[in-house]
């Protein structure tokens, strides 16, 4: 019989992904509608004014250190001191993301034995998931100005203790799934063996743990980057709150160097970390291989 | 009896335990190297808890009148707060829309196995470029053209390309690869390959991306509107200023809710797409 070869099966029918496509296509165009003062309008003038902007940004970086910028009320200021400037608020946001990863690990290491099914019974586990979850969904910024700022003042604390209170919900859940998915056969070995449940946690769950927990720590370290520049706009420490007033000032020379310092020193931070971490993950043979 | 060797090896209280092998030097270099890190970084920011005890009763005065939310801003569904609600919810739905549609193409030219190795290569140092920028300072560049919603939805559309097309480039870089071998020996061209076996062995993993910076867009919308791009982050920011906090308080309850139903919605929706 050749009508088997000849035949082509029927394609799968597509109206479905075409009315879904559709239905999407209408949120988006009532979403758009709804924005009464979105004026949509001055849409067309972003690229020519973000290319001004950018150019002046451009001229900002390129220009020479030592060169006075003109307009500013200190006659003696440079661009090189703006380059320092930005430099030593980008560390000062390093060092608080930093402290912010670590405050997140430390405590979020323990509660997450507590929240894993098979190193927890279910009402201790409850409370402690639930605890990961509402943590999760306060942004950080609404931490910051309703605890944060008014316990530690504006200063880079704040931004910290609030990063780091944030980083418990997602490191806790991230933990916890990685405890729950370690092989059973050591535990089952150190149980056999008569192994207390501190026994147990010590020396069958926490080394299968460590280096995805480790890895995790320091992806977050480079989110906590990131988010510390938002914490900035409520003076919670950190670049963010001088990037705010100079490009609200419309600084563009100024905002370009900032801006320069925040993308060489995030980039540099991530290709270290991403490097300690598939050396964590992979171990030494993969990692000279991949070099 | 073999009891002879044995016994040489056992020590008075039974046999000897192996000795345990000695921390690597790597590791040892590693925990003190985080320490110093961490020491370093503790005293640039003037690391103290002292002022938790210190400043704790004005926390807890903050605090009861947290515990007294403006119940009347939640229930009245006229209010500003509802207002800034339904606008985030808008800049979100829109942002991660044409987001990722562009993101999908640029993923595409941003993964070895579907574009050619030159444009790959700048297409990746360009993403990680624009994925190095806060959505702050997106949003910041564009408040200076225009306020309203309209910057804070191109910051995040902006952001939404960096992180949908990253991911996804790295979805389309672990493509399996029959589909494509029997679309090359049949010949084609390099978007039918693209259209016939990459997109549709991605979908599934594209969607729950798309999914996922939607999650990220309606925290992250909340923070824009702190700059003046629209949405419920201006009205937190007015209740800040004014020390409002039974405002503040109802603004917290209602991102709140949002926030865990649209993670469950999403995470329902994640689960039948993987």
């Amino acid at each position: 019989m050749t009508r088997a070869t000849a035949t082509r099966p029927n394609p799968p029918p597509k109206w479905p992904y075409t009315v879904a496509g559709l239905a999407l296509v209408g949120v988006v165009l009532a979403a758009g509608w709804s924005l009464e003062d979105a004026r949509w309008e001055r849409l067309p003038q972003f690229p020519g004014a973000i290319w001004q902007y950018a150019a002046q940004m451009i001229d900002g970086v390129l220009t020479w250190p030592g060169a006075h910028p003109d307009g500013q009320a200190d006659p003696d200021l440079t661009y090189g001191d703006w380059w320092l400037q930005a430099l030593k608020l980008m560390g000062e946001s390093v060092a608080l993301a930093w402290i912010g990863t670590c405050v997140g690990a430390l405590v979020s290491f323990p509660l997450a034995f507590l929240a894993a099914s098979n190193t927890a019974p279910w009402f201790v586990r409850m409370p402690v998931r639930t605890f990961f979850n509402a943590i999760r969904a306060v942004p950080e910024i609404l931490l910051a100005v309703i605890v944060m700022l008014p316990l530690f003042g504006l200063n880079p604390m704040a931004g910290a203790m609030a990063i780091g209170i944030h980083s418990i919900g997602s490191l806790g859940k991230l933990t916890l799934e990685s405890i729950e998915t370690i092989d059973p056969g050591p535990v089952e070995a150190v149980v056999a063996a008569g192994a207390t449940w501190w026994q147990r946690i010590r020396t069958a769950v926490i080394p299968q743990l460590l280096p995805e927990t480790v890895a995790f720590w320091l992806y977050r370290f480079e989110v906590n980057i990131r988010a510390s520049a938002i914490l900035g706009v409520v003076s919670a420490g950190g670049i963010g709150a001088l990037l705010n007033r100079v490009l609200r000032g419309r600084e563009w020379e100024w905002g370009g160097i900032m801006l320069v310092v925040i993308i060489f020193v995030t980039i540099l931070v991530d290709q270290i970390s991403a490097a300690l971490r598939h050396r964590i993950l992979h171990g030494a043979e993969a990692t000279a291989v991949a070099a | 009896m073999t009891g002879a060797a044995l016994e040489r090896r056992d020590g008075p209280q039974g046999p000897v335990r192996p000795a345990k092998p000695p921390p690597s030097p790597l590791l040892i270099g590693g925990v003190l190297g985080a320490v110093a890190v961490t020491g370093v970084a503790g005293w640039a920011i003037d690391f103290s808890l002292t002022p938790v005890i210190e400043q704790w009763s004005t926390l807890m005065m903050i605090l009861g009148e947290v515990v007294h939310p403006e119940w009347a801003e939640i229930t009245d569904p006229t209010s500003r707060l509802w207002t800034a609600l339904m606008e985030t919810a808008a800049i979100a739905v829109i942002a991660t829309f044409v987001g990722s549609l562009i993101a999908l193409g640029v993923a595409l030219l941003g993964s070895k196995v579907s574009a050619p190795p030159g444009i790959y290569r700048v297409t990746k140092s360009v993403m990680a470029v624009i994925r190095s920028l806060p959505d702050m300072a997106y949003a910041l560049i564009f408040v200076a053209v225009v306020t309203g919603p309209l910057p804070g939805i191109l910051a995040l559309t902006v952001f939404n390309v960096g992180i949908v097309a990253k991911l996804t480039a790295e979805s389309i870089d672990a493509v399996d690869q029959g589909p494509l071998e029997a679309l090359d020996a049949a010949g084609a061209t390099r978007w039918q390959r693209a259209r016939a076996a990459i997109v549709p062995l991605v979908l599934p993993s594209y969607a729950s991306y798309v999914l996922y910076v939607f999650e990220l867009n309606i925290r992250a919308s909340v923070v824009l509107g702190a700059v003046g791009a629209g949405g419920i982050g201006q009205l937190i920011m007015l209740y800040f200023n004014r020390a409002d906090y039974p405002r503040l308080a109802a603004v917290v309850i209602v991102i709140f809710v949002a926030v865990i139903a649209i993670d469950l919605l999403s995470q329902a929706l994640r689960r039948r797409l993987v």
